[in-house]
């Protein structure tokens, strides 16, 4: 680096403006301590610049960085994996700030700074926040710029112009190198964030936690139809099945693990939809029955969900092609069969009795299962989210003593009542429904949209879902969650300020679809935007993509679009090469033919003054052109090019016309 | 081998930047490259883009991108940051070997600003200065004066690294700048031929018996004695006010004589130059003779300039 080495003015205000911003984004998951680190810091930061306290010496620099290690080790457990990497990242980000004096202290901050804008995208990369990080960007930009500016007059605001100016003028370049630099997979596989609170399905499934699941306004996917989106009440989104009952709890057989393909038959018309789905840390995914997807490591299991290699843990996009009418298992397979009537050795000894009854009196499954949703539909149901506590025999108490809950009741109860009557049977849960999005036309469904529901093996028929939930409240899979609840006020009853409360509220509807809208359009063009996105794309703009075609496009739009950049910074068609000096040169090349070279360093004057003594005839004509020039150059005298070439064609006439012996060589 | 590459290149330079009196920096003459702060940041978005690569992070990729965009973008700005920008000559004061030669430059914008162009001589601290849009800034670059004769500046560096410091854009430009370095004054006896306008034809050349009309020293100062002879460095001492004090150099103007002198034509020349700068203080007229050049007597300061750079050209040719 030339120059001093210490840092100006304006760049060390532009890095501790910086440091807010750059932090701010961090701060929902950082530990508390980094705060009070960072604001103690930069107190102690702002002292120095108004010297009013001095540099930490080589002890406080040594213990605070013990004691972030140590607050590191205490907060996160380890000094290794993504979370105390970031956290420990930022502590250097702001310790360097503190301790740095030269210019090369303060590049590495700035460098620092740009790593932990990039480690706050692994964390949360939505649009609001890719937009916000803009800020860290410029001013980390501008504190560069700042590190150049030798002069006490630059403003702060000016050197952030020029860094917003420098980066405006790099996004053409920026989009064309996003569209076409290619994507490869990762090159080694790193931690990721562990500290996301994701809700959602779990493998188990005990009636409350659909419950707490109800009280998320939170995204769980979207779905975009090619063609018409099917009704409300087919969208019976399939994530898992559960099929061992423990008396309390229904979860995953060990089985539904192993990758066995059921049989099934394609029947009817296909959906083709694509969903993009939110990172849920399970492997599972949402789809319609029966489904298949192109998405790579993803596969259907025993029990027709789809299920990925590893889990989702950013956002997905794949494309699902479902039969709704294919009949899944017709032959039926003797294991399958049995773990779908396994039942608890002992307990809710009503519901079997019950089980066996129905049993005698309908010995068509087909019958025996009308009965039961008939019965759920003529007795005295309630659906509620504020469902009575259930005794040790759960499935008795609810049948026949409180009679009130929601879908998971209903599904577990009657699930457990088949089996009982020896049909066997399995809980489905997933999503049901979910909210139409007509400026985007999509489906978007929401952790509250949760359901559960069961499906029911007849010979020849193979598996046939059925919805005890709709005999019930028909108005929870016809309309959703809140019109079922009705009067209950139970719906997002922990988010008072969720805009989805308020969608009878016209314009805030219109409002938070639309922002739905924009966030889904950012998820699948931006950040979806990998491997098979840049290829589907960019097939379809090139028809044949390859490594030429790749290459060739980012190096001719680069090159065109610096050329557009230049051509408008540097504006040539307004270049005015100093006229006034042009003719000067011209002057004193006429003078040279003329034997009188003008001296380093002389000035106008005397030159001519020379001149006029070596040229005595023409003496005149050249002080007239000295004089103009002088006077336009120095003088208050405007800028007149036509005056001084006036000039200089009468010496030309004066001169003789080529003095060929005293030509320069 | 490496002189040889260094003066052909110097040959090219003479060639593509050609000295000359005021210097437009154009496309042609300015070079740019990545610093190593420019080397250090497309480290730091290579690890960038192994993050966004490992992480599939496409906000990753995008701020990487943004940031190598400015890079490269930075390339026109930086090069914009010294195209057109004009260097003059603004002249230079004559010194006296080992003193600092004082080079005037004007920096003339004829369109936009430019910021932060360092100026100077490889090897030497670089001047920054800043050149408003439209207007004029000066600088003084300085160059020790180590021999006498005409010091030829050189090619000088004009370099920007702004706005980023990610690239540097330079150019070598010859402002055809010459510094006239006089020798240096040593003091010693009084080389002259008194009265030599009209005994020159008698007596020859011939140095005069030291003493009788020399410097004598000092003595203290008396009302009525010339203030120009004040001794004011012994003043300043402390040592009350002294006079310098000549011994009658009256009646003819003195002849300072090179050939009076012995020894080293260096050393000649410096006692030369010593007694024209004493003379011409005292303003006494004198005259200068030196091999195959003579300096009627006169006084003023042209006399003594005419005088100086007689002595500082002295045997060197041009």
């Amino acid at each position: 680096m030339s120059g001093p080495a210490v840092i100006p003015r304006i760049s060390l205000t532009w890095l501790l403006v910086a440091q807010l911003l750059v932090i701010v984004p961090h701060l929902s998951h950082l530990p508390l301590w980094i705060v009070g680190l960072w604001l103690g810091c930069a107190a102690w930061r702002i002292q120095i610049l108004r010297m009013r306290a001095g540099y930490p010496n080589a002890w406080v620099k040594a213990g605070l960085m013990l004691g972030v290690a140590v607050g590191v080790l205490l907060s996160r457990g380890s000094l290794i994996g993504l979370d105390a990497g970031v956290v420990l990242l930022v502590a250097a980000f702001i310790l360097k700030l503190l301790e740095m004096r030269t210019r090369r202290d303060a590049l590495v901050v700035i460098f620092l700074g740009f790593f932990v804008v990039v480690s706050a995208y692994l964390f949360d990369d939505s649009l609001l926040a890719a937009l916000f990080s803009l800020l860290p960007v410029t001013a980390l930009l501008a504190a560069l710029i700042g590190l150049q500016q030798s002069g006490v007059a630059a403003q702060p605001w000016a050197t952030a112009r020029l860094a917003a100016g420098l980066l405006l003028q790099a996004v053409p370049l920026m989009l064309l190198l996003f569209v076409f630099f290619p994507r490869m997979g990762p090159l080694w596989s790193l931690p990721l964030p562990s500290e996301r609170a994701l809700s959602g399905l779990a493998e188990s499934m005990a009636p409350a936690d659909i419950a707490e699941l109800s009280r998320s306004g939170g995204l769980a996917f979207r779905a975009s139809f090619t063609g018409e989106v099917p009704p409300r009440e087919q969208l019976y989104w399939r994530a898992l099945t559960f099929e061992h009952f423990d008396g309390r709890r229904w979860s995953q057989s060990a089985f539904a693990r192993l990758p066995l393909a059921p049989a099934w038959e394609k029947q009817g018309e296909p959906l083709r939809y694509s969903i993009l789905m939110q990172p849920s840390s399970q492997s599972w995914l949402f789809a319609l029955d029966v489904a298949e997807t192109s998405l790579e490591n993803t596969r259907q299991m025993s029990d027709y969900r789809l299920q990925r290699g590893r889990p989702v843990e950013r956002t997905l996009l794949y494309q699902v092609t479902s039969w709704p009418a294919a009949v899944r298992e017709p032959a039926g397979s003797s294991d399958n069969l049995r773990r779908a009537l396994q039942l608890p050795e002992d307990g809710d000894p009503r519901s079997r009795a019950w089980g066996a009854e129905l049993k005698r009196q309908y010995p068509q499954p087909e019958q025996l299962v009308q009965a039961v949703l008939g019965h759920f539909n003529r007795e005295p149901f309630g659906y509620t989210l504020r469902p009575p506590r259930l005794g040790l025999n759960s499935i008795d108490d609810f049948l026949f003593e409180t009679r009130n809950g929601f879908c998971a009741h209903y599904a577990g109860a009657m699930t457990f009542v088949l089996r009982a009557a020896g049909i066997p049977a399995r809980v489905v849960a997933g999503y049901q429904g979910g909210e139409y999005n007509p400026g985007g036309d999509y489906v978007q469904v929401r952790q509250f949209d949760a359901h559960a529901w069961v499906e029911y093996w007849q010979t020849g028929k193979g598996w046939v879902s059925v919805d005890p939930t709709f005999q019930v409240a028909p108005e929870r899979i016809e309309q959703g969650l809140e019109e079922a609840l009705g009067d209950e006020q139970s719906f997002l009853e922990d988010s008072p300020f969720s805009p989805l409360r308020y969608r009878q509220l016209t314009w805030l509807n219109q409002l938070r679809l639309g922002w739905d809208n924009l966030n889904h359009g950012w998820q699948r063009l931006v950040l979806g935007y990998q491997g098979a996105q840049q290829l589907q794309l960019l097939q379809r703009w090139f028809g044949r993509i390859d490594a030429r075609v790749l290459a060739l496009s980012l190096v001719g739009g680069g090159g065109l679009l610096l050329g557009l950049l230049a051509l408008w910074l540097f504006k040539p068609w307004r270049r005015e090469r100093d006229p006034q000096q042009r003719l000067f040169q011209r002057f004193e090349r006429l003078l040279a033919r003329h034997a009188v070279q003008r001296q380093p360093g002389e000035g106008a004057r005397a030159f001519a003054e020379r001149a006029s003594l070596a040229l005595p005839v023409q003496a005149q004509v050249i002080q007239d052109f000295a004089a103009a020039f002088e006077a336009q150059r120095y003088g208050g005298d405007g800028v007149c090019p036509a005056a001084l070439r006036a000039h200089l064609a009468l010496l030309r006439r004066a001169l003789p016309w080529r003095s060929a012996a005293t030509r320069d060589p | 081998m490496r002189q040889q590459l260094k003066q052909r290149w110097q040959r090219w330079l003479g060639r593509r930047i050609p000295p000359a009196a005021s210097v437009r920096l154009s496309q042609r003459r300015i070079f740019i490259v990545p610093t190593r702060v420019g080397l250090a940041f497309a480290l730091a978005l290579l690890l960038m883009l192994l993050t966004a690569i490992n992480y599939q992070n496409s906000l990753a990729y995008a701020l990487t991108f943004l940031l190598a965009s400015v890079f490269i973008v930075a390339i026109l700005h930086t090069y914009r940051n010294l195209a057109g920008l004009m260097l003059k000559a603004a002249g230079a004061r004559p010194v006296f070997v080992g003193e600092q030669g004082q080079l005037r430059l004007r920096l003339e914008s004829s369109a936009r600003a430019h910021q932060a162009i360092a100026l100077g001589w490889p090897g030497t601290a670089y001047q920054t200065r800043d050149v408003p849009a439209q207007g004029v800034s000066e600088c003084e670059l300085s160059l020790p004066a180590l021999r006498r004769g005409w010091l030829r500046a050189g090619r000088l560096r004009v370099e920007s690294r702004f706005p980023l410091g990610l690239l540097v854009a330079w150019s070598w430009v010859d402002l055809d700048q010459a510094l006239l370095v006089y020798p240096q004054p040593l003091e010693g006896e009084l080389p002259l031929v008194a009265g030599a306008d009209d005994q020159l034809d008698e007596q020859g050349m011939r140095a005069l018996g030291p003493g009788s009309e020399d410097f004598q020293g000092l003595k203290s100062y008396q009302p009525g004695d010339s203030k120009r002879r004040l001794h004011w460095k012994a003043y300043s001492r402390g040592q009350g006010l002294l006079v310098k004090d000549f011994a009658a150099l009256s009646g003819r103007d003195p002849w300072l004589d090179f050939e009076a002198l012995t020894g080293d034509v260096e050393l000649r020349l410096s006692l030369l130059c010593h007694w024209v700068l004493q003379l011409s203080e005292r303003q006494q007229p004198f005259a200068l003779r030196l091999p195959g050049q003579l300096l009627a007597p006169a006084s003023g300061e042209q006399h003594r300039d005419a005088c100086l750079r007689a002595l500082a050209l002295f045997g060197t040719p041009g």
